[in-house]
């Protein structure tokens, strides 16, 4: 059984972790979330009946799953019951492929198209519309369990792109392609039309945890709740999330209600808390609990309870100057109070002006590294199996990396199998020792990446070129890879082809975070600069949440900080063309806080 | 949850072959070389632990050769399971790979597929070709290799891969080059997940036929009582085992301390001191025992001792009869089989090879009698009667060849519940070898099955057995009975059905005076003749359109026909040993020989009658030789159950013939060698047989080969 000391968990955390039925956890800032949920998943996996059940962990990004699983295994717990990964990996491995065959767009095999492909065919139905002004990003989707529904909130628009979207999905299926709203939306359709595969599956989990559940979809709450319900009880629940930082509204995500959740799951549920911030001081709580949209309680419980935290706000800072402040800011951060670089992160709501922001900063500050916008130079698709192999190909072997490198090679071999290659000679380890033979003279990072596949390859003794699904990722991954690059050249990111420069996108972040505010989300920083809080912008001119959104998204940027909270809401930003410009967003306006003065 | 079909297509000695099982016992009959070890084979590439890296090995030599050309064909191995209970959880991975989803309905079926076929590229390019495009398609498969070949499991496929048509519908129709533009057939079941390992969900068992059992109990790995002892050395408690450890550790330390292994050591020591010097000798030397102080250890040090019967001595396995050590291996992989079965699994299989290999045919019934345990299936091979009658005939799959190909039928099939356990109850009674048979002839009484065989040796020189024909005595006329069993859904074999028409040899019309006998006499006869007509009728409607099935009708009665074809004076050369009173044996004899049915068909069944049938046959069959004429109508039967014959069985038949002509003196020495020459001419295939039935024929004008042997070819 699987244990920890006293000093490990807080009373609450404990508590959560032991608690055997389902529950319901609301989760405030700072309060060791994911902690709890990786003491709780190793916990549940100790304790597995049986060695045919699994534990599922349902997270938000591929990126935390990987996390969590990673400490899951540093803490000594076999992970082989586990599975864990986004809510479309999910559907994906549990649904789709062994179920697909039951739907008739699925049964002669399936294929999903990443990001870039999608981008592309989408861009080319929305040329014929040019006069309507619409484009690939007016085209977002997302499926509830009853309709389509679009993520565009210009209704005039809306004809054309349901248009568009027949059209897309129409050669979608012509081409045996799914994307990812099509994973949710046909799992929806088997799990609904085939009991027996809730069934099936409710048998196979003994637990279902879903983090960051605030950002869930109707469909997706749906889709787990037929199988939790088909277990009667058997699998339990626990969902865990804070309803504050629900900032994905647009694309669906909400947080369920307790009542709701029940109703769907036919589950006994019970609702809990996890209430003391550990994070920020008693100050930055205080701040950001005037954006709580759900009464919930904080506690500030950690080392920084009672640090005088700065928290300044700007809204008459003119936007020609604002790049200077916030380098001055940084620099006064990092050389006066002594701030290490990846501790700091700039956040803006949308990504034209970070990119900018990004760029400014660079000259200003050369001696300081920033991880910017689009700072990846090649296609970050997770499905890509060249991505995966990339991975590999940009990593080097080390002892800290050796279990997340050895994942990573078996997921290579899994696609490898799954593509038709035969994989019974390889093993993981056998893979590794011959990535880390494969030694290419380099600097191109395309190039680079190009040779070593294919110098891979032929170690292994694997004709890539006689399997199609490999052919058409190998296609996918550099067709997208080089218009990023593209994009960043033109952006003036020159050293962005470089081999070293692809190799930082799996290191450990050095540099200062330039972010949107959704791309920060679940991470934590001593400093926190926030800029462009313009009302149109906080909240979007087009979010018919309207201040309800706005109150979550400055909620999100001031829990992100442990120590200093710095805004700025700068005049001057031309709002079309007429001259007119963006003014700082209403609630901040009307906030009543003792700010410090910046 | 068990078996409840096997299809095997184009893998090893099978083109297409579908077996059925269901729960408990079910048995495998064939003949040598009809494939039970392929298809047991098959069956261990699915479930087996240890064969799961052959299974994704197939090769070439895995092909069913009668497909010529494999290139481009799939290798299906499909196991079909039925009987799952839907609520156990410990299945739900098992289901989740393979169960067969129906909307609400619970599952109730599961498939499980090996399927070997060409890599997607491959698959791609034969269905890019046009229809008929048989030069682009000789191309295409010309350059397939088996590196182009995948293993892909499947499950939950709802195809009969068994059925020509979906096989090709799912691969394609190579004799006219007619591929499906679908190279991912929904058919052929959803990839299962490398998460589920259906053998390891299960227990299975096979044991081997034809072993070295005491090798494998000498063999650590194999001996099956090691297994057994291993896995409950892991459960005994420290409070039993600590003071047999401190009792083995007093044990070391007593054997270590004896006096005399003292000196030995310290006679070594100085024995090297003295031959290496003190530099160069090791510094410490000591003697220890070195009896194991763990459990798992100490239980490989046990072994069995058994005593045979009557005897008053235990002796070690290598020490017992083969019979006595195969008994006690089988008994011990059945323990072992049951304490698997204690494990989670969710289904138990025990496959056991031609059990009876080395086991005495007494103690082979009362086994399997015995071996019933709930929730599991039991799948054996035999070649044993004894053990075959064990299972119900409903659970028998019989293995046969067609040409290159081995087929398995299944003898019910389609029958209804009453015909079943009539023929059950016929082979429950009957240790017969209609099961086993390549092909048959049912015969009515002990007369047919004592003197056709005869007949056919003396005549041909060959046995029946020799050609592949089984002779089976019915004793009644209820053929239909059994004969059911052969059937185009059922057993797929040759079963020719011999039968007395009985049509009367006399004028049955009264004729005014004549005596009492006489008018009971032609009244028997009538009624004979009404009931044989009806029978006839009967019988034919029954064989209508069954291809398996032919009767043919001995005009009257077996011993009137043959007489009737001209063996008048076998039956003459009779009469002494029946007759003794001078008048009778002439009156008799002249009746024989009188070429008048009405005659010596009377006294004949008299003789018959006097002497019982079977008794008058054995008497009979001394009399046969050579020249005893098969009648037509036993000719007809004997040559549909075995329409060809092999050149080697010609040749020597016709050798046989050559041979006795040159006995009677019919030819000449010099003629005879001729004969032969042109008989190895034949058989070397330089001589087409047609030309040499037609050498014969001149030579040998009066013979009856040529009449018997017209039809074979």
């Amino acid at each position: 059984m699987f244990a920890w000391s006293r000093h490990e968990l807080n009373p609450e955390q404990e508590a959560a972790v032991l608690f055997a039925g389902s529950q319901f956890l609301i989760a405030c800032p700072g309060s060791g979330k994911t902690r709890t949920l990786t003491y709780k998943i190793a916990y549940e996996l100790s304790r597995l009946p049986s060695d045919r059940q699994f534990v599922v962990a349902i997270t938000y990004t591929n990126r935390a799953a990987d996390e969590i699983r990673e400490r899951i295994e540093n803490m000594g717990v076999n992970t082989e019951r586990l599975w864990i990964g986004t809510i479309h990996s999910f559907c994906l491995e549990w649904v789709l492929k062994p179920y697909g065959l039951y739907h008739p767009d699925l049964a002669h095999g399936f294929r999903i198209i990443d990001l870039h492909e999608r981008e592309k065919l989408l861009d080319q139905l929305c040329t014929p519309y040019q006069a309507q002004r619409v484009t690939f990003w007016d085209c977002e989707y997302y499926f509830t369990p009853r309709e389509r529904v679009l993520g565009c909130s210009e209704t005039r628009k809306h004809a054309v792109i349901e248009i568009i979207l027949d059209e897309f999905f129409a050669r979608l299926k012509c081409n045996r392609q799914i994307d990812f709203e099509l994973i949710l939306f046909y799992s929806h359709r088997l799990i609904t039309a085939h009991p027996s595969i809730s069934g099936n599956l409710s048998k196979l989990f003994s637990y279902i945890l879903v983090d960051e559940y605030q950002d869930t979809k109707e469909i997706q709450y749906e889709i787990l709740g037929r199988i939790l319900s088909a277990g009667s009880g058997a699998t339990r629940l626990l969902m865990v999330g804070d309803p504050n930082q629900a900032i994905f509204g647009s694309l669906g995500g909400f947080p369920i209600e307790l009542a709701d959740l029940r109703d769907i799951t036919n589950l006994d549920i019970e609702p809990r808390v996890l209430s003391r911030n550990y994070r920020s001081s008693q100050r930055l709580i205080d701040y950001f609990g005037n954006f709580k949209l759900y009464g919930t309680v904080i506690e500030a419980s950690g080392r920084n309870r009672d640090f005088a935290s700065l928290v300044t706000y700007d809204p008459t800072i003119h936007k020609d100057n604002l790049a200077d402040e916030i380098a001055r800011l940084i620099q006064h951060n990092i050389e006066v109070l002594g701030v290490p670089p990846n501790e700091i992160c700039v956040v803006a709501p949308q990504w034209p002006y970070l990119t900018a922001m990004t760029r400014a900063l660079v000259t200003r500050l050369p001696e300081y590294r920033f991880d910017g916008p689009g700072i990846v130079p090649f296609a970050r698709d997770p499905e890509n199996f060249w991505y995966k192999v990339a991975r590999l190909a940009l990593t080097e072997p080390s002892p800290s990396g050796y279990l997340r490198r050895l994942r990573w090679a078996g997921e290579v071999i899994q696609d490898l199998s799954n593509a038709g290659v035969d994989v019974s000679a390889f093993s993981r380890k056998q893979l590794l020792a011959e990535c880390n033979a494969v030694v290419i003279n380099e600097t191109d990072g395309l190039l680079y990446l190009r040779t070593f596949f294919e110098a891979l390859f032929v170690r292994i003794q694997v004709p890539y070129l006689g399997f199609l699904s490999l052919v058409e990722h190998h296609e996918a991954f550099f067709a997208s890879s080089e218009a990023r690059l593209q994009r960043l050249q033109t952006d003036g990111v020159a050293a962005a082809s470089d081999v070293s420069f692809f190799k930082k996108a799996f290191q450990a972040r050095t540099g200062i975070l330039v972010s949107t505010i959704h791309g920060v989300k679940g991470a934590e920083f001593d400093v926190v600069i926030a800029h462009t809080l313009l009302e149109g912008m906080v909240p979007h001119f087009n979010d018919a949440g309207g201040d309800d959104s706005a109150k979550k998204l400055l909620y999100v940027i001031g829990s992100r900080a442990r120590r200093h909270l710095h805004m700025f809401s700068e005049i001057g930003r031309a709002r079309g063309q007429r001259g007119d410009t963006w003014g700082a967003t209403r609630l901040l306006r009307t906030c009543i806080f003792p700010y410090d003065s910046p | 949850m068990h078996i409840s079909k096997l299809t095997l297509v184009n893998y090893r000695n099978f083109a297409n072959a579908a077996l059925t099982f269901t729960k408990g016992v079910n048995t495998v009959i064939g003949e040598n070389g009809s494939g039970k070890t392929n298809l047991f084979r098959a069956i261990r590439l699915m479930l087996d632990d240890s064969m799961l890296r052959s299974a994704s090995r197939l090769e070439e030599a895995d092909f069913h050769r009668g497909l010529g050309n494999w290139r481009g064909h799939w290798i299906i191995i499909s196991l079909e399971f039925d009987e799952i209970g839907p609520d156990e959880s410990i299945q739900a991975l098992f289901l989740h790979g393979t169960g067969v989803v129906a909307g609400a309905a619970p599952i109730g079926r599961a498939t499980y597929n090996l399927i070997f076929r060409p890599k997607k590229d491959v698959r791609l390019k034969l269905a890019q070709l046009a229809d008929g495009d048989m030069p682009g398609l000789a191309e295409v498969r010309e350059s397939i290799e088996i590196s182009d070949y995948e293993t892909i499991i499947t499950g939950r496929s709802t195809a009969d891969f068994g059925n020509l048509a979906t096989y090709s519908e799912i691969v394609g129709d190579f004799e006219n080059c007619m591929i499906s533009d679908e190279t991912d057939d929904p058919r052929i079941g959803a990839r299962v997940s490398p998460l589920l390992s259906v053998a390891s969900e299960v227990s299975f068992t096979y044991i081997q036929a034809l072993r070295d059992v005491v090798a494998e109990f000498h063999n650590n790995r194999t001996n099956p009582l090691l297994t057994l002892l291993k896995s409950k050395s892991g459960a005994i408690s420290a409070t039993d085992m600590d003071p047999i450890v401190a009792r083995v550790r007093e044990l070391n330390d007593s054997i270590v301390a004896l006096n005399d292994v003292q000196i030995v050591r310290s006679d070594i020591r100085s024995t090297i001191k003295a031959a290496a010097g003190e530099t160069y000798s090791p510094s410490s030397l000591s003697i220890r025992s070195d009896l194991p102080e763990e459990a798992d250890k100490l239980f490989q040090s046990l072994k069995l001792f058994v005593g045979e019967s009557d005897e008053n001595y235990e002796g070690a396995i290598h020490e017992l009869s083969l019979g006595g050590a195969n008994l006690i291996f089988l008994t011990l992989k059945l323990l072992e089989f049951q304490y698997q079965r204690a494990h989670q699994s969710i289904a138990n299989f025990l496959v056991i090879e031609e059990p009876e290999a080395h086991i005495h045919t007494h103690i082979q019934k009362t086994l399997f009698d015995r071996i019933a345990y709930a929730d599991t299936q039991i799948i054996y091979s035999t070649h044993s009667t004894q053990i075959s009658e064990v299972s119900k005939v409903s659970s028998v799959n019989v293995l046969g060849r067609r040409g290159d190909a081995c087929e398995a039928y299944q003898p019910t099939t389609g029958l209804d519940p009453i015909a079943i356990d009539t023929v059950q109850r016929y082979l429950d009674a009957v240790r017969s070898n209609l099961l086993f048979a390549k092909s048959v002839i049912l015969v009515e009484g002990d007369a047919e099955e004592i003197l056709i065989p005869l007949m056919f040796k003396q005549v041909t020189g060959l046995s029946l057995d020799e050609i592949g024909v089984s002779l089976i005595n019915i004793r009644s006329t209820g053929f239909q009975n059994v004969a059911v069993l052969f059937h185009e859904s059922r057993i797929c074999k040759r079963c020719a059905i011999l039968t007395d028409r009985d049509a009367a040899f006399i004028d049955t019309d009264p004729v005014p005076g004549e005596s009492d006998a006489d008018v009971r006499y032609k009244k028997k006869c009538r009624g004979s003749d009404v009931k044989g007509l009806t029978r006839k009728l009967a019988l034919d409607l029954f064989v209508q359109g069954n291809p398996w099935l032919s009767p043919h009708y001995a005009d009257h009665t077996f011993e009137v026909d043959f007489i009737a074809a001209g063996n008048a004076s076998k039956v003459r050369a009779l009469l002494p040993t029946i007759y003794v009173d001078p008048p009778t044996l002439a009156a008799a004899d002249a009746e024989l020989a009188s070429g008048v049915k009405a005659q010596f068909g009377r006294r004949v069944l008299t003789m018959a009658a006097n002497q019982g049938k079977g008794w008058f046959a054995i008497l009979l069959g001394r009399c046969l030789d050579s020249d005893t004429v098969i009648p037509l109508y036993i000719r007809d039967a004997i040559f549909f159950a075995k329409p060809a014959l092999s050149k080697e069985m010609l040749s020597n038949i016709y050798r046989y013939r050559v041979g006795k002509a040159v006995q009677k003196g019919i030819l000449s020495a010099a003629d005879a060698e001729a004969l032969h020459a042109l008989i190895e001419q034949y058989h070397s295939g330089a001589l087409p047989l047609a030309d040499l039935k037609h050498i014969l024929l001149a030579m040998l004008p009066t013979d009856q080969v040529h009449r018997l042997l017209a039809n074979v070819s």
